[in-house]
């Protein structure tokens, strides 16, 4: 035990604790039955989706609540693409998530001129309009009664498999592109606009266009996520992906692990996700209340995350260099 | 008719979750909970006891204070020491878990009150019909407005939330205990969600999703009425039952959402303080 | 040679005027007070000229270039740059990052020339050694020597200081002085808004005079002194009207 922590106490040793970690996930497939399989599959589209929104809000300061609507949008969009546009999924899929950021992009110059609570809200806002607008895209969207993907030719077992893969690759792309991005000076400009928009400004950032880019940035990724989702679930009808719940899940995946880090929103998703799906197993009638009290004990008893809580205890136990926000690990 | 006393409701509810906001500065989520516990506690009382379903609105509103105050005081004081957005999500916890509850004990079907007077009108000579529950309702909601009014202008207790919401650190200053004050607005405010979701009981069918489906037309109000403003509910309350009535000839009934909550984004971009408000200290970031 | 230039620069708030016609001409390379009685539009202006609030009217002009009206960022990418009379330290980055900041943006530098910039800068103003501290951790004298420093990092032609002596005492306020001379022979122009009178009359070229939005008078600091309206705006009529008579000249 002690022997790992300091292994974790070095950024080359996270990074190989990373590393390894990662291999093993890609390795599960071989080892875990479909269940599991498909267990980790959403918990890697939860983790996608947390790790987006912590781009605009952890990072950038602005509490997008309702950054569901971009799950919904890609997942529609894909279908859409797919259906009526006569597109592969691997075509299909970047366009959908290009599509996300374009919405987020003009959106942004509009809604991103809100702040704080009032931001909140107007983001739930887009979603719950977002969603009635789709309703009424009848034509396009198949409204109330839903949207049917094309049906892949894979067998059940190989459907788990393929899916897992899918989303684990996206997975890692998105948190690579966040971490370049927070390294590089979109990164800087973010954390500038979190601190003070005023002094931004006058340091010469061009606060509304870089808060609309991390916006748009955090749209395509979640919007890949619905849109692998559609895929994957076949069928999407407009309050499951445009949902509530959701939404507050992944947000509170990024508040849990740990806003304006790298890897605290994942693992916020691995935390949450698991543990409260192990609890209904054990207690099927109660999963509400179970992720209800779980997020109650978590806001209680660790406010600032769960990755800054390690942070705290690895520095304790004599690491020695000051606490740095979103630079390394 | 039936759309006036929706506002009405609407005007109800605002007006509680108006004052939360405005005083705890906190955005309840548990919300739709309350309004839940007032609609399915009287349909409870009226099943199991014949309580006729308005006269269970005092009681609701007790039983929702009691709880809310104690959900501020105990729990919640606690999370917004740290930050508010986590005070939020705990407030959603407990809303699931209030969801949860009522799914286990009524199921997810939809449960109806039938009195003797419902569906029966009053008419008004040819010219309309009003259902007495849409009269009851209208009564109730002003009674219940009155009384907030009373309460926020003619008692310590209410001069004190009023002193709170709009600068907390002089009320402090002034001898104020600001916990108690937040736990009183959070049970007030509770209250009245119980009380709206009691009068709702009586026309329409209540199910777990009422709380949520409702929340988000709560917003809705109280953004047109500007967050934070009290007595701008009830302005917000009306004006969504006018868009929604306005919006069905012309756009036909499944646009009336889309209307209601993009009027709610542009509200909240262009004049955050509402249609009819001053700007509001509430503006945290 | 004028830098900055500024013709009948008026801002209005509903019903208030900050700022009624205001004009001003800062050579280049001078030191350029700008001093007046509590609320006389002092922030305001500099807020108008670093383009964080609009002006209601009039023009404003650097190195010839119209700039009334473009958003902050351009304004600073041009080559102005400010302190705020209440700090605001970038909390969440490093005292060295918030210095690199300026360099990145308004300097359109890459990052790493950016952070040894930064360094060098930090070097100057005696911060390097809490360069890893977190902003919000250091004490508020520190954070006011960042603020300069973030200034100073993005080379800028202009430098606006906003009360940046506030709260010192007589030994740093010396040392102040000394450093914004310093900047200013390294070829930076400076405006400085003061309440310390000590530093306005030791260092400024010239000094122009607010009350109530309007220019009073814009001369050296001994002609300023003298002047009997700023007298009888500092201190009201009844003084000003003693030392006319006392033609002694009482100092505000």
């Amino acid at each position: 035990m002690a022997n790992l922590l300091d292994l974790l106490r070095t950024p080359r040793g996270r990074r190989a604790a990373l590393a390894a970690f990662a291999l093993l996930l890609a390795a599960a497939p071989l080892a875990l039955t479909g269940y599991w399989l498909r267990l980790l599959t959403n918990v890697f589209m939860l983790a996608i989706m947390a790790e987006s929104v912590n781009l605009i809000t952890g990072f950038t300061g602005y509490p997008a609540l309702g950054n569901g609507v971009f799950f919904g949008v890609g997942a529609y969009a894909l279908g859409v693409l797919m259906t009526h546009g006569g597109l592969v999924f691997w075509a299909g899929l970047p366009l959908a998530g290009l599509l996300c950021a374009l919405y987020a992009f003009l959106l942004g110059f509009a809604v991103l001129r809100t702040k704080g609570h009032y931001f909140l809200m107007a983001t739930l806002g887009v979603m719950e309009a977002t969603r009635e607008a789709i309703k009424n895209l009848d034509p396009l969207t198949g409204g109330d009664q839903g949207l049917f993907f094309p049906v892949t030719r894979f067998s059940p077992a190989q459907l788990n498999v393929y899916f897992f893969y899918v989303m684990f690759g996206t997975l890692i792309l998105t948190v690579g592109t966040c971490w370049w991005v927070v390294r590089s000076r979109l990164g800087y400009a973010f954390r500038a606009i979190k601190a003070s928009e005023t002094a931004a400004g006058v340091l010469g950032i061009n606060a509304t266009l870089y808060k609309t880019v991390s916006w748009a940035i955090s749209a395509f990724f979640t919007g890949l996520a619905g849109g692998i989702y559609g895929y994957w679930a076949t069928f999407i009808e407009p309050p499951a992906v445009f949902d509530i719940l959701l939404a507050v899940k992944f947000f509170v995946m990024m508040l849990l692990g740990g806003p304006g880090t790298i890897f605290g929103p994942v693992l916020g998703a691995f935390l949450l996700e698991i543990s409260s799906t192990v609890i209904w197993g054990w207690f099927p009638r109660w999963q509400l209340a179970i992720i209800g009290g779980i997020l109650i004990l978590v806001i209680l008893l660790i406010p600032n995350g769960v990755a800054e809580f390690l942070r705290r205890r690895l520095r304790h136990a004599g690491l020695g260099a000051p606490a740095r926000q979103g630079a390394a690990g | 008719m039936n759309a006036v006393s929706l506002g009405a409701i609407y005007a109800c509810l605002g007006l509680g979750f108006s004052l939360i906001y405005g005083v705890v500065n906190i955005i309840n989520l548990a919300y739709g909970a309350y309004l839940m516990v007032g609609a399915y506690t009287t349909y409870w009382l009226f099943a199991r006891f014949g309580l006729d379903p308005f006269l269970s609105v005092p009681v609701t509103a007790a039983v929702a204070f009691g709880l809310g105050y104690l959900m501020q005081r105990a729990i919640i004081n606690r999370a917004m020491r740290v930050n508010i957005i986590s005070a939020m999500i705990l407030t959603y916890g407990f809303d699931l878990i209030a969801i949860n509850l009522i799914l286990v004990f009524w199921s997810a079907d939809y449960q109806v009150i039938t009195t003797a007077y419902s569906g029966r009108s009053l008419s008004l000579g040819g010219w309309a019909n009003l259902p007495y529950t849409a009269i009851g309702i209208l009564i109730a909601c002003g009674i219940l407005a009155l009384l907030l009014n009373l309460f926020l202008n003619g008692t310590r207790t209410g001069i004190a939330i009023q002193a709170a919401s709009l600068n907390p650190a002089s009320a402090r200053l002034v001898g104020i205990r600001i916990e108690g004050v937040y736990a009183m607005a959070f049970g007030v405010g509770s209250a009245l969600a119980a009380a709206a979701g009691s009068l709702l009981a009586t026309s329409f069918p209540v199910f777990p999703g009422v709380g949520d489906a409702f929340l988000g037309l709560v917003f809705v109000v109280t953004v047109l009425g500007g967050l934070g403003n009290v007595w701008g509910a009830v302005v917000g309350g009306l004006a969504l039952a006018a868009i929604e009535m306005a919006s069905v000839p012309l756009l036909g009934p499944s646009f009336q959402q889309l209307v209601a909550f993009s009027v709610f984004v542009a509200v909240l971009v262009l004049r955050p303080y509402g249609l009819v408000g001053r700007q509001f200290f509430a503006e945290l970031k | 040679m004028s830098l900055l230039e500024g013709r009948g620069v008026s801002k209005t708030f509903g019903g208030v005027t900050a700022l009624a016609a205001v004009d001003f001409q800062v050579r280049e390379g001078e030191i350029y007070g700008l001093i007046g009685p509590n609320g006389a539009g002092k922030t305001t202006l500099m807020n108008v000229i670093s383009g964080l609030i609009p002006r209601t009217a009039g023009d404003i002009r650097f190195a010839g270039r119209a700039i009334a009206g473009l958003p902050p960022h351009r304004i600073a990418a041009l080559g102005i740059a400010r302190t705020f009379q209440v700090v605001q330290p970038l909390q969440g980055l490093t005292v060295c990052e918030n210095v690199a900041v300026g360099a990145i943006f308004a300097g359109r530098k890459p990052i790493g020339e950016a952070l040894a910039r930064a360094q060098e800068v930090l070097r100057r103003v005696e911060l390097w050694p809490l360069r890893d501290s977190l902003a919000t951790d250091i004490t508020l004298g520190q954070q006011k020597k960042l603020e300069l420093a973030r200034a100073l990092a993005m080379e800028p032609r202009l430098l606006l200081l906003d009360e940046s002596m506030a709260g010192l005492n007589l030994q740093e306020v010396g040392v102040s002085m000394d450093l914004v001379r310093a900047i200013r022979d390294s070829g930076v122009t400076v405006i400085i808004i003061e309440h310390v009178m000590k530093a306005i009359m030791g260092i400024c070229d010239r000094v122009h005079v607010l009350h109530a939005g309007r220019t009073i008078t814009v001369g050296p600091p001994r002609e300023v002194a003298e002047h009997e309206k700023v007298i009888e705006a500092y201190l009201g009529e009844r003084y000003s009207a003693r030392s006319g008579r006392d033609g002694a000249g009482v100092r505000p």
